[in-house]
């Protein structure tokens, strides 16, 4: 796909493997059938399009050889319900990659914090896997994890993986059930307690916006500037091409401008009840 | 204020005057605070205390992990809150009618730095300035509680709509 044409047309892509997360969340393994989409960084997202049904932006969890997407769909709606259902073989149309990235190799040469809380560690599995990848050239790599309840906990078959490839992961519950021996709290409280180094931290923050908002309270009060704070924002992503506006956030229009936005620049707009 | 147990010497006050609770405290009122204070460790699976028991001392932990409990009918007991390294264990020492209102366990082996409560109280009746900074702090900490459970009774993992954007 070339020209103009190429962000509003979705691409064919195949579902070539399903992965049940939770009991309303699903791990696509999506192939592409004809030309892949353009190569995309951790943070972006993809409209993916359930046919006859809809349009969703869904943000990548991963890649795979050959222009495969992974990501995650939560089932809250009648589009998401039928890409949550879409078994191999079913067709699935793809445009994109849209939006900013989490730009984790910036955080080089220092600690890195990502914060997530529920189905927000989606997006950011590619940053963390990214970071894995070329573990020599960080210092500490803190995954901070927070979910409803252990039932509930996305990817939770790869958090020893990436303790083993040198990850410090930390996950806590909202409500604990019998047998669990990890935190029982909110996300917030884990950053307090937080091995990393303010002054060379940069922190990648994504779920709901209200844990957003209190996660870089926390990291600020810890002594991590706005700066170095990165959040995923989100609003009613529709074309993915800066033109309806649906998404607009003040100055900024979150396909184009987000939605991974620095702190310095997101904190006073989330401020604003209006927006 | 004296050492609750004779079996324990007092901690080191540069040592106790670095936990995080205290941080920031002027160094005599940490020296006051060292003399009602013991080093203690809690081997995972023993109990700290029981919902209802009568509480008289509380605890700055300095590592492991701690579940704050409630029983319910056919012993189950749910987890309310866990704690750790730098957080403060123990408030119902403090204010009638001086009983735990949770259980805490040890769930790891844990460190801490174990107060006498009566002994802490005696001491701030007679310093109004060590209560004065002590207070702040457990109001610090109980305002934390506070906010964490307002937090978690949001729900905010709970099922979201489906106009916003992924993830």
């Amino acid at each position: 796909m070339t020209g103009l044409a190429a962000p509003a047309l979705p691409a064919r892509y195949r579902v070539a493997g399903r992965c049940a997360e939770t009991q309303d969340t699903v791990t696509l393994d999506l192939r592409p059938v004809d030309q892949a989409i353009p190569e995309l960084l951790p943070g972006q997202f993809t409209m993916l399009y359930a046919p006859g049904i809809g349009e969703v932006p869904v943000s990548v969890s991963g890649v795979s050889p050959g222009g495969g997407l992974v990501q995650t769909v939560r089932a809250v709606g009648a589009v998401t319900r039928a890409l949550c259902a879409a078994g191999p073989g079913q067709l699935i149309g793809v445009r994109g990659p849209f939006g900013t990235n989490w730009d984790v190799t910036s955080a080089q040469g220092g600690d890195l914090a990502v914060v997530a809380g529920g189905i927000g560690l989606a997006p950011l599995r590619g940053a963390l896997r990214a970071a894995l990848a070329r573990r020599g050239r960080y210092r500490r790599i803190v995954a901070l994890i927070g979910a409803r309840s252990p039932g509930e906990l996305v990817f939770a078959g790869e958090l020893d993986d990436w303790r083993d490839a040198g990850a410090e992961v930390h996950v806590t519950v909202d409500r604990a059930v019998a047998g669990w021996t990890g935190h029982v709290g909110v996300v917030t409280q884990l950053i307090d307690r937080a091995e990393i180094d303010p002054g060379a931290t940069t922190a990648l923050v994504c779920g709901p916006e209200v844990m957003m908002r209190l996660a870089a309270r926390e990291l600020l009060a810890r002594g991590i500037p706005a700066g170095r704070i990165r959040v995923s924002l989100e609003r009613n992503m529709l074309c993915g091409m800066a033109e309806c506006g649906h998404c607009q956030l003040g100055p900024l229009l979150l396909c184009r401008d987000g939605p991974v936005v620095s702190y310095d620049v997101a904190g006073p707009l989330l401020a604003i009840r209006e927006l | 204020m004296t050492p609750d147990r004779g079996e324990a010497p007092a901690p080191d006050v540069t040592m106790l005057a670095t936990h995080a609770f205290l941080r920031g405290m002027p160094p005599e009122a940490v020296a006051l605070l060292a003399r009602s204070c013991r080093a203690s460790t809690v081997p995972a699976g023993r109990r700290f205390f029981e919902e209802g028991e009568a509480a008289t001392r509380f605890w700055l932990l300095r590592g492991g992990h701690v579940a704050l409990e409630v029983h319910s009918p056919g012993d189950r007991r749910l987890i309310v809150e866990t704690l750790g390294r730098g957080d403060l264990l123990g408030l119902s020492w403090l204010l009638p009618p001086y009983q735990w209102q949770f259980g805490a366990l040890a769930i790891a082996d844990t460190a801490a730095f174990e107060f006498d409560g009566e002994a802490v109280l005696a001491g701030c009746d007679a310093d109004p300035s060590l209560g004065y900074h002590l207070l702040r702090r457990f109001l610090s900490a109980a305002s934390g509680r506070l906010q964490s459970a307002r937090i978690r009774m949001l729900d905010l993992y709970a099922t979201p709509t489906e106009a916003g954007a992924g993830p």
